[in-house]
């Protein structure tokens, strides 16, 4: 309340003052407007135009088969597919694995309870180069690292166990905050605790299921290090290694128009999903959990 | 009761299996493993050579990778300090009573949900080009010839030019954290200072940055995380297998095990886990000092 009081009375003259405070931070958005609408601009123009300083003059047009030449002939769709692959089977996985584990933790008391959060909490803070060695080693010894299909197995079992932790330790404050007497009136109702949690609090925690699957899907979609290490091959890589082996090869052809065009086919679905969905994610970001 | 513990096991099991074989036992494997000379990293354990903490030595003698212990250090403090300033500022501005608050907040967080590789290419390959990027252009316009024809990515300035980029992404995922602190600081705090004649700078050292004890330490535990895996940005900004400039640990020991490159002398996977296990003290040593220097009782987020 006495928030909109304080606010009630930014006039005109309020505003005037805040001017030195607007300075600063339209400039920062200014220069990420500037880099994002550039490339795109590139990527719509000719490595040629680009060389002359006319990327944002158009004088032969737009150039869209920059798109469709990434796409088909830069393997870009292969790479697009794999993403989506990986991040969409991994979040419904992560869903199934953690929602669960993450009610019982919130619901249940039991004597390895804080144990487990705990455990999960400090996994968060491991490095990835802390677990990497040993992976890769069980990996190449099981000679999964010989087959696309299994690789492509291993990639979603890595992304689910990787961030096992942070999802579940995301849904603990949902789970926590729903009231019990949703259980009670389904136990009297003769409702068991598997089915109470699958039709009754599942629902119920969904909010904070969608925002945790939308951080899940923008860490999967962008997950680099650990891809690079298992999953390198043209058919197998997502786009953060495709991108990465695109801009190496583009040192030799030179097509750097193509280039910008696939930084944007990389970058387009993380962006849109923030476009539509930027307040639940900042939402998330500092209410839910401690990781972003 | 019977019941209910099956219950709990059924709901526990995925996840905690999953926790135990992607973080727990891969964890002591590491750690056992940097203790002993492993000649292949898919050898057995009854090929490994326990060889006690010669891995260890053996870094502290590597130039390369005291270098890359050096570039880390530098990231994290000098990056760090400039990333929390202005993280600091921004959420300050945001909670000031400007307009389109939830616009500006949006855009400077954007970088975040980026991929770092295609934000790295948007630096690299638009910001810092000599021939057409936006600092030469830029700089050229308002008639600083000269400075604009710095090669940014030369060496000597690329080192602080990738961690330039770096930065500017990186603000964003703490300006939030430290707005979501500054926004539950009740309002009337503001106001009787305002009353007592307090200036805004006046307000901000003397309320705000004590209540934000607790968004500080999240903010500098989160920073120092990230810090530790700093592996993309570097590896795009090197032309070279091991570039010098801008090598980190982690990098060090990609290139140590996973890729040939001409860096490697000798194979040992035990090396690179010695690696592994001192970034995991990195953090934990960051973590205690944090909570030791830090005292905060009442805020928690």
């Amino acid at each position: 309340m006495a928030k909109n009081k304080l606010h009630a009375s930014s006039g005109v003259q309020k505003q005037t003052s805040l001017i030195p405070a607007y300075i600063p931070i339209v400039l920062w958005v200014l220069f990420t407007f500037v880099l994002i609408g550039w490339i795109v601009a590139a990527s719509l123009s000719t490595t040629r135009d680009i060389f002359l300083g006319k990327t944002l003059e158009f004088p032969t047009g737009l150039h869209f088969e920059n798109y469709s030449k990434a796409w088909y002939s830069q393997n870009v769709s292969v790479f697009f597919k794999n993403s989506l692959l990986y991040s969409i089977i991994s979040v419904a996985l992560l869903v199934l694995v953690c929602a669960p584990a993450s009610y019982a933790l919130s619901r249940f008391r039991f004597a390895t309870n804080k144990l487990i959060q705990n455990g999960f909490v400090a996994a968060m803070g491991v490095p990835v180069v802390m677990i990497i060695l040993p992976l890769f080693s069980s990996v190449s010894r099981f000679n999964i690292l010989n087959n696309d299909t299994s690789i492509r197995a291993l990639m979603i079992f890595l992304y689910v166990g990787i961030n096992v932790p942070y999802t579940t330790i995301f849904l603990l404050s949902f789970f926590s905050n729903l009231s019990r007497s949703f259980e009670e009136a389904a136990s009297i109702d003769g409702c068991g605790p598997v089915r109470t949690f699958w039709t009754i609090m599942l629902p119920l925690a969904q909010p904070g299921i969608i925002t945790v699957s939308i951080f899940n899907f923008i860490n999967i979609w962008n997950e680099y290090f650990m891809s690079l290490i298992f999953a390198n091959s043209n058919a197998t890589r997502p786009v953060a290694v495709g991108l990465y082996s695109m801009i190496n090869s583009m040192k030799y052809t030179g097509d750097w128009a193509g280039m910008f065009s696939s930084v944007i086919i990389v970058f387009l679905p993380t962006f849109l999903l923030y476009l539509f969905l930027s307040e639940k994610i900042i939402a998330g970001v500092t209410g839910g959990g401690i990781k972003g | 009761m019977r019941q209910n513990k099956a219950v709990i096991a059924i709901f526990l099991m995925p996840a905690v299996l999953f926790f135990c074989l992607i973080f727990i036992y891969p964890i002591f494997r590491t750690g056992l493993m940097s203790f002993y000379e492993v000649e292949n990293i898919t050898s057995g354990m009854n090929e490994w050579k326990f060889s006690g903490l010669a891995n260890y030595f053996k870094l502290a003698d590597t130039s390369l990778f005291r270098i890359s212990m050096w570039n880390l250090f530098r990231i994290w403090a000098v990056g760090g300090v400039a990333v929390m300033l202005i993280a600091l500022f921004f959420a300050g501005i945001l909670n000031s009573g400007i307009k389109a608050k939830k616009f500006f907040r949006a855009v400077i967080y954007m970088p975040n949900i980026i991929s770092a590789v295609a934000l790295a290419t948007m630096w690299l390959q638009y910001v810092y080009n000599p021939r057409f990027g936006l600092f030469t252009t830029f700089f050229d316009a308002v008639g600083l010839t000269d400075f604009a024809k710095t090669q940014w990515t030369a060496p000597g300035n690329k080192f602080w030019a990738m961690l330039f980029a770096y930065c500017f992404g990186m603000v964003g995922y703490h300006m939030l954290i430290f707005s979501s602190g500054i926004e539950k600081i009740s309002p009337e705090y503001y106001e009787a200072a305002s009353i007592d004649g307090a200036n805004k700078l006046a307000q901000f050292r003397q309320i705000t940055l004590p209540l934000l004890t607790g968004v500080i330490k999240t903010n500098l535990t989160m920073w120092s995380i990230t810090s530790v895996s700093f592996f993309t940005w570097s590896q795009l900004f090197s032309n070279v297998v091991s570039d010098v400039d801008t090598i980190s640990p982690v990098v060090y020991l990609y290139n140590q095990v996973f890729s040939g490159g001409n860096v490697v002398t000798e194979r040992n996977a035990g090396v690179g886990a010695a690696v592994g296990i001192l970034m995991g003290i990195c953090v934990v040593v960051v973590f205690l000092l944090i909570n030791l220097l830090i005292r905060d009782d009442e805020l928690e987020y």
